[in-house]
């Protein structure tokens, strides 16, 4: 009886697999590879990424995925400027998967690189590696012509959380994409900083309600959030249910106790799931001023609103117990 | 009782001009869940055996040259 | 060669830890045993292929039980399971998943598998339930398993695809000696003998019969078919709760969830045909099930999964992930039915019976170590008994599994099992195979299934129940007698078809032992309709004695984390009267 284990000598004939003159032959080598796990694979796959196949390529550009480490990076990087689509999209797939910040070295010269994609390809891949010296370059690439890549490059900012990246980042809050300015806000999110907290607060009033919503939700964040207190307050009167609903969820999860009356205002909301929050929200104020709403909502004829009234109703009770305790 | 035959439509196909099977691939006879897909000792190609599928996918989505197709199986869809 | 021949043979290998089942739990557990003692052997055996195997073969939508720093405690979610369990909870074992999954999930990330992130890099945890915050999406989920794997490759972990399971080895002491298992390809034999085992079988999912007649159309990855749990049994391992079985909302005649929890923190949620949302409940459980159950069975049915309501650039975002991951399969149903979410709710029903810890509270008694009642035995992930676990459940209580079995194997020798018990178990194995003529495997299989459908499902009743034993009956013996298997296929499925077997006596045995009803649908007896606390506040274990079945009480630990009256209450006032 063959063994009963999965081999672990698939490197043993790699060099003569490889070299078949059918590219399907070479293919179904170029798998065993990647499915080995073994780390001496990578030289295998590195000497293939100018097979003449395309499909061949694409599936060395896969079997790289399943390492980590800049030798695998660096023959990633060839296949990601790889004129055929299919080549480089899969390229760009296996890089985000890395973890080795080792392997930036060789990714952050095609920040610069004179196709989109492959710039946005390179930031992506950047991101997860949080290593410093990719900031400045991660910088220069928020004047990208793409949105796209803009895009990619907050994030590899913003997953640095670097207080100095804020003047950048705030800058980006006139951009003329709504995805980029959408992204900024959400990576504005950790600074202590009050100018942070500001530009969110200017993005209430974005016109794109998905910017608006996720200001509305980043502010519930950010550790100054309550500077916005009154916008976020004003915010409830957005046209979009779904920024109120941010709104809401922030101003309770902050306690503004202020924001009692205004949040009871979105009890009748024809919106259920907005009638939900705003009841949840009066609960975690707790404030007394809001048993009133709660009181007309309690029949609701939906469920999970009356299911939040009744435990924001017990949230009351318990702070006026303990206040008189 | 002597057994019959049943007849069933099964729900994955695969393209016999795409498979390369015959080059030694087996990527998805490996990673089917339910193990129905087997080569055909006939034509060197992937097919289904059985029709016992969970319409999981990992089929179609691991096979390197795009052969195979998942199909709802006919009885829920 | 005639496809699937049959090889006779048989042959012996030996190993520290043997992990069986390589889906979820599994491959971290086998990770975990390895990494602790890395010069030990370490055993990954699986019935279809690591690789792709198991309930997360294409990926998840995402976590449904995060315990993230911030946005939920271990006292807040141990909390919640136990008031979804109605107090049936050892608690600490709970408590233990919930400190520790962060570390796991961090552990994940750096394997390369994909969590949502804020553009800070942060966990984008999402809130759908009613308190804590616990859902952690996964847009690209499809790559879990490669990821896994790729850890399993590096580690030199000893992997078995394609061998099957089939009994336990024990030695005379009760300990645990190994396992037996046969080739699903050519019914060859393979005994394992082992320090320590550690089951990671999946649920018990083919027990009921989806409502579409098709068999392999279940909910749970079809693969798992109740063998852990027969397994386990026959060791003389104690199972927890059996009654307690698990239902779920899925699209009708389709076996995946809509899920609330991807569509959920959208704003999507389940309406009647008036389109209200009527779901009181919280939390998947049963519960819920009787809710979602009365909703169907009044005329204010069908049910459905609600989104029109959603802006057009959310409902793309929904279904990015919802044709992408977990169930890929989804939108090419939704195609070809012509349902457009822009336009149309999405038809949703309840799912066959199985038995699942991850989703409910079936499974092999397990304390917090992973450790079951047969020394040397763990079991992790939705067979063994640690309520609501789902996913991160399953990687945690593996790794759990992992680092207790193997310092239990560093500190013992091998166990020594009865060749006969072998030469027994190869006997009942191939009898399928020495058989002319017969009763193929699915016709066995559908008919079990069919009386499964037709008598166990809730709400139950006893004279029910007791014709559904009898007609099983029938259907074992003709199993043990007249069963045939013509090629090594169709033997992994007459295994199986036995594994049913057991798993649907186990279903009746527990469900007529507790004369009460309690977690909602699960276990909604028509003869004892009401909670009986006073009785029945207990787990009940079900386990074998002298060749029998036999049921028995045990009283649930004291809570570590206490749950006030009026916090009972309060969840108690969402909770609606039977048959409401
Ligand atoms: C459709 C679906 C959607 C879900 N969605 C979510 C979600 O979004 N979030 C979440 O957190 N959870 C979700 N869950 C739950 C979660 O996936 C499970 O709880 C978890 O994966 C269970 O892991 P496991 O290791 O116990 O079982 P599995 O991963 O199923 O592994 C069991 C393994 O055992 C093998 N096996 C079975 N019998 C034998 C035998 N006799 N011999 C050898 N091997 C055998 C099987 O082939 C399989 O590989 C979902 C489950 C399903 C089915
Ligand atoms: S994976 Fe694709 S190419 Fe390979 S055997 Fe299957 S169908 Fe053929
Ligand atoms: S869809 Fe799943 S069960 Fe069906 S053939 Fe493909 S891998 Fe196997």
């Amino acid at each position: 009886m063959a063994s009963p284990f999965e081999s672990y000598d698939d490197l043993e004939d790699a060099d003569e697999r490889l070299q078949a003159a059918d590219p399907a032959e070479r293919r179904v080598a170029i798998i065993a590879l990647g499915h080995s796990g073994d780390p001496a694979a990578i030289g295998h796959l590195a000497r293939m990424v100018d097979d003449p196949d395309a499909g061949v390529r694409q599936q060395v550009a896969m079997a790289l995925g399943e390492f980590d480490g800049p030798e695998a990076a660096a023959a990633l990087v060839k296949l990601l400027v790889d004129p055929e689509r299919i080549v480089a999209a899969a390229a760009a797939d296996s890089l985000a998967e890395f973890k080795d910040p080792a392997s930036a070295d060789v990714i952050l010269p095609l920040v610069k690189h004179s196709h989109a994609f492959v710039r946005m390809g390179a930031l992506r891949a950047l991101k997860e590696l949080r290593r410093k010296d990719t900031l400045k370059p991660a910088l220069e690439a928020l004047q990208d012509g793409d949105a796209a890549v803009r895009v990619q490059a907050i994030g590899v900012i913003g997953f640095l959380k670097l207080e100095e990246s804020i003047p950048a980042l705030t800058s980006l809050i006139n951009d003329p994409d709504a995805h980029v300015r959408r992204a900024a806000v959400s990576a504005l999110a950790f600074s202590h900083m009050k100018p942070a907290a500001e530009t969110i607060t200017r993005a209430l009033k974005d016109e794109d309600w998905m910017v608006r919503e996720m200001a509305a939700e980043t502010l519930g964040l950010n550790v100054n959030g309550a500077v916005a207190a009154d916008q976020l307050i004003a915010s409830l009167d957005d046209a979009f249910w779904q920024v109120r609903l941010k709104a809401v969820r922030s101003l309770g999860k902050m306690k503004i106790e202020r924001a009692v009356r205004p949040i009871g205002n979105c009890v009748t909301h024809e919106q259920a799931n907005l009638r939900k929050e705003a009841a949840a929200a009066l609960g975690e104020i707790a404030g007394a001023d809001g048993e009133p709403f709660l009181v007309m909502i309690a029949n609701d004829p939906d469920p999970d609103v009356r299911k939040n009234a009744r435990w924001a109703q017990h949230q009351i009770a318990a702070k006026k117990a303990k206040a008189g305790a | 009782m002597p057994l019959a035959t049943y007849q069933t439509s099964v729900p994955v196909v695969v393209d016999d001009a795409k498979c390369i099977a015959d080059k030694g691939c087996t990527v998805c006879v490996d990673v089917c869940p339910l193990d129905v897909l087997r080569i055909s000792d006939m034509t060197g190609k992937a097919y289904m055996a059985y029709d016992e599928c969970w319409y999981c996918m990992p089929c179609e989505a691991d096979c390197p040259t795009g052969a195979v197709t998942v199909n709802i199986p006919y009885l829920l869809r | 060669m005639a496809i699937d021949e049959i090889v006779d043979g048989l042959s012996e290998v030996s190993c520290d830890v043997l992990v069986i089942g390589g889906g979820t739990a599994g491959p971290m557990a086998a990770l975990k045993a390895k990494l602790k003692n890395p010069k030990a052997n370490v055993v990954l055996l699986e019935k279809a292929n690591v690789k792709r195997s198991g309930a997360i073969s294409m990926g998840m939508d995402g976590l449904n039980n995060a315990v993230i720093p911030g946005y939920a405690t271990p006292e807040q979610y141990t909390k919640e399971i136990t008031i979804a369990n109605d107090g049936i909870v050892d608690q600490r074992a709970v408590y233990k998943y919930a400190e520790n999954c962060y570390k796991i999930i961090e552990e994940l990330d750096g394997f390369g598998i994909r969590f949502l992130k804020n553009e800070n890099g942060d966990y984008a945890v999402k809130k759908v339930h009613h308190i804590g915050t616990y859902v952690l999406p996964m847009p690209n989920g499809e790559t879990v398993k490669k990821a896994l794997y790729r850890q399993l490759r590096r580690a030199r972990i000893l992997i078995s695809n394609r061998y099957m399971a089939t009994r336990l080895l024990t030695a005379s002491d009760g300990r645990v000696a190994g396992a037996i298992s046969v080739n699903t390809r050519t019914a060859e034999m393979l005994v394992i003998k082992a320090k320590a085992v550690i089951l990671c079988m999946g649920a018990a999912g083919r027990l009921g019969l989806p409502t579409s007649g098709y068999m392999f159309g279940t909910y749970e990855n079809a693969a798992n078919s109740g063998d852990g749990y027969a397994m386990a049994y026959h060791a003389g391992a104690k199972l927890a709760n059996l009654e307690c079985f698990q239902i779920n909302p899925l699209i009708k005649d389709y076996n995946g969830p809509a899920c609330a929890y991807v569509a959920g923190p959208f704003g999507a949620y389940t309406a009647n045909n008036e389109g209200k949302r009527f779901i009181e409940c919280d939390y998947w459980s049963g519960q819920m099930m009787l809710e979602f159950y009365n909703e169907l069975s009044s005329g204010k049915g069908p049910v459905f999964l609600q989104l029109k309501h959603l802006h057009e650039k959310t409902i793309e975002e929904i279904e990015s992930t919802l044709h992408k991951v977990e169930r890929p399969t989804r939108g090419l149903f939704q195609q070809g039915r012509g349902v457009d979410y822009r336009h149309e709710s999405i038809e949703m029903h309840i799912s066959e019976i199985g038995f699942c810890s991850g989703h409910s509270a079936s499974g092999v008694f397990v304390d917090d170590f992973a450790r079951t009642t047969v020394p040397g035995l763990y079991a992790a992930g939705d067979m063994a008994s640690v309520p609501h676990n789902y996913m991160l459940g399953a990687f945690t209580n593996g790794s759990v599994a992992g680092i207790d079995a193997m310092e239990f194997a560093d500190n013992h020798d091998f166990a020594q099992f009865d060749a006969a018990d072998v030469a027994a178990e190869r006997d009942r194995v191939m009898a399928p195979t020495k058989r002319e003529d017969g009763i193929p495997p699915n016709q066995i299989e559908y008919k079990t299934r069919r009386l499964v459908n037709d008598y166990l499902q809730p709400p139950k009743v006893t004279r029910k129940y007791e014709l559904g034993a009898r007609r099983l009956a029938e259907v074992r013996q003709d199993a043990k007698e007249r069963m045939i298997a013509r090629n090594a296929h169709e033997l992994l499925r007459a295994l199986e078809a036995q594994s049913i077997l057991d798993c649907a006596d186990m279903a009746v045995h527990a469900s007529l032992f507790r004369e009460e009803s309690r977690w909602g649908l699960y276990h909604l007896r028509t003869d004892f309709p009401e909670k009986d606390n006073e009785n029945w506040f207990c787990h009940t274990l079900l386990g074998k004695q002298d060749g029998k079945m036999v049921s028995e009480k045990r009283e649930v630990e004291p809570y570590i984390v206490p749950i006030a009256e009026e916090e009972k209450d309060l969840y108690d006032k969402q909770r609606i009267a039977v048959g409401a």
